[in-house]
């Protein structure tokens, strides 16, 4: 299943982030980042499907949150960068 | 045993608080220490802790929202942000050893705006005569801890924000009792304790953060964010949180929290404010006692019996039941600026769970003492 996980600076941050979300109708799942994507170790993401990914980042924009990235996935294991 | 120092520590608790301290041991993990669910409800829990307390006072973001072990803690982070060793700082004349000590570790010059018990207006006049430039924090407490004074904390954030001071507020017998707005204040820090007027358990504390203040960790460590970096990371709560959370506390804090929110802040004071007057005006009555009372004033009630040493009095009336504090209640500037160095006072404090029959009890209690001096 293809899905997004949008990095955060924090995990009180992925709370917000996950907050807003949900509040604009939008699931949003809090999970802890894959090593491979978190440069700096040990970080918080939250998780949402392909489809409300341009949803998720307007709500975010009106809240103003800003995602640190965005990746890609397929739950394959492998992670592709988004440039938003 | 009736329970009289609450500006110490508030001992008449809402139930659900000692409730939801047990629960979290045994069932809540630390927050960001693992992605399993007794991490995930702990960091659940403190986001709601967290949300709960910004939306009590006036925080925008519930990341500026930083758990703190007491308000000491929280004064000494902000203190240490703030002022440089050497600096300057312009103080109120009530503060407590909270925030003299660590001023006094950084060697800074302190001007003091003095002004008599219970007139705000001639305290604004006081700071307004005393800011000048180049003053690194004006640090004010909101209520005196040994009088119940009612600094006049509109006035002075207004003066500050005008002058472009930063603000550093001691809400430690406000917080829970009377209003607090920090971003409508424009302070940089407001700190509080959780175990006085917000019913947690001891051990919690908050440190409210203004925006875009720069901060400084006082204790470094372990944050389970950006830890590959050699340094603590640079964004709230996390750069003021080292190590593992105090989730008991943080829980009955939760607990604590909510009976303010669901009671009213304005209902808390207003008892507060009517067991005090009435105390003050039983006391008051008293032949050779003298009582500290005035308009603003909160629920915290000094007062003398003279040719009576303050100890004396507190540790009678503990032996009648009635739970006092005596001495310079670490804030002997309070009791230099009110002139009351020497002797000491006796302080009663009251919370939303003391009774007006306690109160008067109080009252007969020191009528007895006084009489058989």
């Amino acid at each position: 299943m293809v899905y997004y996980l949008i990095l955060c600076r924090s995990l009180t941050y992925a709370q917000r982030t996950a907050a807003v979300l949900e509040r604009a109708g939008i699931t949003a799942h809090l999970l802890r980042s894959p090593k491979r994507v978190v440069g700096e170790g040990c970080g918080y993401s939250v998780k949402v499907s392909e489809r409300n990914l341009a949803a998720a980042l307007l709500a975010l924009r009106r809240a103003g949150l800003s995602p640190k990235q965005v990746f890609l996935t397929a739950g394959d294991g492998s992670y592709r960068e988004v440039h938003l | 045993m009736i329970y009289l120092d609450s500006a110490a520590t508030t001992l008449q608790k809402p139930p659900a608080v000692a409730r939801s301290a047990a629960w979290a041991v045994g069932h809540l993990a630390t927050p960001g220490r693992g992605g399993h669910p007794p991490a995930a409800n702990a960091a659940g829990l403190s986001f709601r802790c967290r949300e709960l307390a910004a939306r009590l006072f006036g925080v925008a973001d519930p990341e500026r929202v930083i758990f703190t072990f007491n308000a000491t803690h929280a004064l000494n982070i902000a203190i240490r942000s703030l002022v440089p060793p050497g600096g300057r700082v312009l103080l109120s004349g009530w503060e407590h050893n909270a925030v003299t000590r660590p001023l006094a570790d950084l060697d800074v010059k302190v001007r003091m705006a003095s002004g008599p018990l219970f007139r705000p207006e001639t305290a604004l006049a006081a700071f307004e005569a005393s800011i000048e430039p180049g003053i690194s924090a004006v640090i004010c407490t909101h209520v005196s801890n040994v009088f119940g004074f009612i600094l006049p904390l509109e006035g002075i954030a207004a003066l500050c924000r005008r002058r472009g001071v930063p603000l550093i507020v001691d809400a430690s017998q406000s917080a829970g009792c009377l209003p607090l707005d920090l971003d409508g204040l424009g302070a940089s820090f407001i700190a509080m304790p959780g175990h006085k007027g917000l019913y947690g358990p001891q051990g919690t504390g908050l440190l409210l953060c203004g925006k875009d203040v720069e901060t400084t960790p006082i204790l470094c460590g372990g944050t389970g964010s950006a830890s590959s970096l050699p340094h603590m990371p640079p964004f709230l709560p996390d750069r003021l949180e080292a190590g593992t959370h105090n989730m008991p506390g943080i829980a009955g804090l939760m607990a604590g929290l909510r009976f303010v929110q669901k009671t009213g802040i304005s209902r808390i004071l207003a008892h507060e404010q009517r067991l005090t007057r009435q105390a003050a005006m039983g006391l008051s009555r008293i032949p050779g006692v003298t009582v500290f009372a005035g308009p603003a004033q909160a629920g915290v009630l000094s007062f003398q019996v003279n040719g009576v040493d303050c100890e004396t009095v507190a540790d009678r009336l503990g032996k009648m039941g009635i739970a006092v504090r005596a001495g310079l209640h670490c804030a002997p500037l309070a009791h230099e600026t009110a002139g009351t160095l020497q002797d000491g006072t006796v302080r009663a404090s009251f919370s939303a769970f003391n009774t007006p029959a306690e109160g008067a009890q109080l009252v007969r209690c020191v009528a007895r003492i006084a009489s058989s001096r």
